[in-house]
């Protein structure tokens, strides 16, 4: 019955507990499998796509839903459903790779700042305050536009974006942290700053930077289409959910369905990230819960 | 009062300082020599003489940071500078777009009070009944939905089908109050959702947590009808936080607009900065950005005065606004 056994049976009883109450909230089984779909979905998008995502057939242009394509033609002919698949690639992707890029600098910026505090905390913060008094879908624009248009720009102009928002919530997370009588007692014990850091502050911090990267998927998701939808984002013929919402548009008279599909699409993705990202919260802070 | 004010204004004045800082170097750094824009097309064969007169005509030949400091004075006197497109002055450019994204603007933050205040306070009355889940649903699909997709479906619907409205456009109220409005509404509606869904959240949350307090109980004690405890003793104290987020949300409204005005063709501050963009027009990019982020600012110094005004535990420092 040494320490270090019972510690981890208790880790592993209170990781069951955890679990269980994750499953009770039904939001979040909501969230998890919306997500699930869509993760799904992208990862066997050539195999379900009925059609080459980049297939022309003039002669089928702007069909409407049928049983050849189950959600219509776009303008050029191309199949819908499949563009919508391979499309959840990217929106998948720079979602993805966006919020690891933006929690990859943001989270260490606000480990080291928020536990040294003092004048580089002080400077940190106001450059941060300055960047989030910036609408985000304003700044990203004005990045992409300084960068040119693509996925990869996309994806850094939401990753840089997006940072100020995970280095304040850590820097919050570690001030209140650093308090709690074991840091002191940690420190009392003579070790280094970085495995302080890295072993007892970071993980006793890092819950609500989930939940965030969860919602900053979603957030992620609807800023590419966004861009795209402007303009900037992948270039054509290459399916993004927001580059055939804009083309759409100049046909929504006639084929609603070329809008409305790829709309959805995001609606659904974004929802699920964000559902999954409340449901973890709640499940994650016995405190917030009803 | 006053002491918390000027507290509040010179805490702003670092962050609109690195934000103009943020703006001018992100300016420096587009591609393209704005000289040859300037100078006309980069394909044509300018002598280098005249190309570094014109740099030396606009200040483009000195040390960076005296460029900053020269456009931070001419924006304190008013001075935007000019379109590097046509020469036209970036104010003239500028102020006949302010209207329309300022009216939508207002109408989508208006409706967005009208239908996340109410929607709140019947979720937190009454928790976990059908009320409740359909406002925190409500709330979920309104966060999540794209401008585009509640665009596209009231174009489709609204003006396409059923003709009740047109579909794009705009016109102002001091040329045709109805019509201003009639073309307005949409857009607004559309910009509205996603606020109403925060403000639907956090009207549901803080008035859940205001019904927790002791003065609520003690309040139901003496007798009082379950209207008057909620309307006068909850309702001004869990609708704080919501003040918060209306100012915080400002940015996203202004985010939005760029989005809604593109769907409904409102030639609006949103769809002059993507015009901007396209045409490389610094000048342009550079004064609208400055523009929101001002805006910004002041927006969340007026909500922190306002807060500060509504609970005097702030002003007097003996609380913390956020935590």
């Amino acid at each position: 019955m040494t320490g270090p056994d019972a510690a981890a049976r208790a880790w592993r009883r209170g990781l069951r507990q955890r679990l269980r109450r994750f499953a009770r909230r039904r939001l979040v089984v909501v969230g998890a499998a919306l997500v699930a779909l869509e993760v799904l979905l992208a990862v066997l998008a050539p195999g379900l796509a009925p059609y080459p995502p980049n297939a022309q057939n003039f002669m089928r242009a702007l069909q409407p839903p049928g049983t050849a394509h189950w959600l219509g033609t776009d303008d050029l002919g191309r199949d819908i459903l499949s563009r919508l698949l391979f499309g959840s690639r990217i929106s998948l992707q720079v979602g993805m790779v966006a919020v690891l890029l933006a929690v990859a600098v943001g989270l260490p910026l606000g480990l080291v700042v928020g536990y040294v505090g003092g004048r580089l905390d002080e400077v940190v913060m106001r450059i941060v305050d300055g960047l989030m008094s910036l609408p985000p879908l304003v700044l990203a624009l004005t990045i992409t536009a300084v960068l040119g248009s693509g996925i990869q720009n996309a994806m850094i102009a939401i990753a840089v974006v997006s940072i100020p928002t995970y280095a304040r919530l850590m820097r919050g997370q570690v001030l209140s942290v650093r308090e709690n009588d074991y840091i002191g007692a940690i420190v009392a014990a003579g070790a280094a700053t970085p495995r302080i850091l890295f072993r007892h502050v970071l993980p006793n911090s890092i819950q609500p930077i989930i939940v965030q990267g969860s919602l900053g998927v979603g957030f992620a998701i609807i800023t590419e289409s966004s861009l795209s939808f402007i303009g900037l984002g992948a270039r054509p013929p290459t399916a993004t959910w927001g580059s055939m919402v804009q083309v759409g548009f100049q046909y929504l008279e006639i084929a609603p369905w070329f809008v409305l599909a790829p709309a959805v699409m995001i609606f659904i993705a974004v929802l699920g990230f964000n559902v999954l990202g409340d449901g973890l919260r709640d499940a994650l802070d016995p405190s917030l819960r009803r | 009062m006053s002491v918390y004010l000027v507290r509040r204004i010179v805490a702003t004045i670092p962050i609109a300082l690195v934000t103009s800082v943020f703006v001018f170097a992100v300016m420096r750094i587009l591609p393209g020599d704005p000289v040859l824009l300037i100078a006309g097309e980069a394909q044509s064969d300018i002598s280098p003489a005249v190309l570094d007169r014109i740099r030396h005509e606009h200040g483009l030949d000195r040390p960076v940071y005296v460029q900053y400091v020269t456009w931070i004075r001419k924006i304190a006197t008013g001075d935007l500078g000019r379109s590097v497109r046509n020469g036209q002055p970036v104010a003239d450019i500028l102020l006949p777009r302010l209207l329309p994204t300022a009216q939508i603007g207002v109408m989508a933050w208006l409706l967005a009070l009208l239908i996340g205040i109410p929607a709140g306070v019947v979720a937190a009355v009454s928790p976990n009944s059908w009320k409740d889940w359909l406002g925190m649903i409500g709330a979920l699909a309104g966060a999540a939905m794209p401008y585009f997709l509640l665009g596209g479906v009231l174009i489709y619907v609204v003006a396409l089908q059923l003709r009740w409205l047109p579909a794009s456009g705009y016109v102002s109220p001091f040329v045709d109050p109805l019509q201003s409005l009639r073309r307005s509404l949409m857009p607004a509606f559309t910009l509205a959702l996603g606020l109403a869904a925060v403000t639907t959240r956090q009207s549901r949350s803080s008035l859940t947590e205001v019904l927790g307090q002791l003065y609520i109980t003690t309040a139901r004690a003496k007798g009082l009808r379950e209207r008057r405890v909620i309307l006068g003793h909850a309702f001004k104290n869990g609708m704080l936080p919501v003040v918060t987020i209306l100012g915080i949300q400002l940015g996203n409204l202004f985010g939005g607009a760029v989005i809604t005005e593109t769907i409904f063709a409102v030639p609006g501050t949103g769809r002059l900065l993507v015009e901007a963009i396209f045409a490389r027009d610094y000048a342009i990019v550079q004064a609208v950005v400055l523009l929101i982020s001002l805006a910004v600012i002041v927006a969340n110094l007026a909500v922190d005065v306002a807060y500060g005004y509504l609970d005097p535990r702030i002003r007097l420092g003996r609380g913390r606004r956020r935590p």
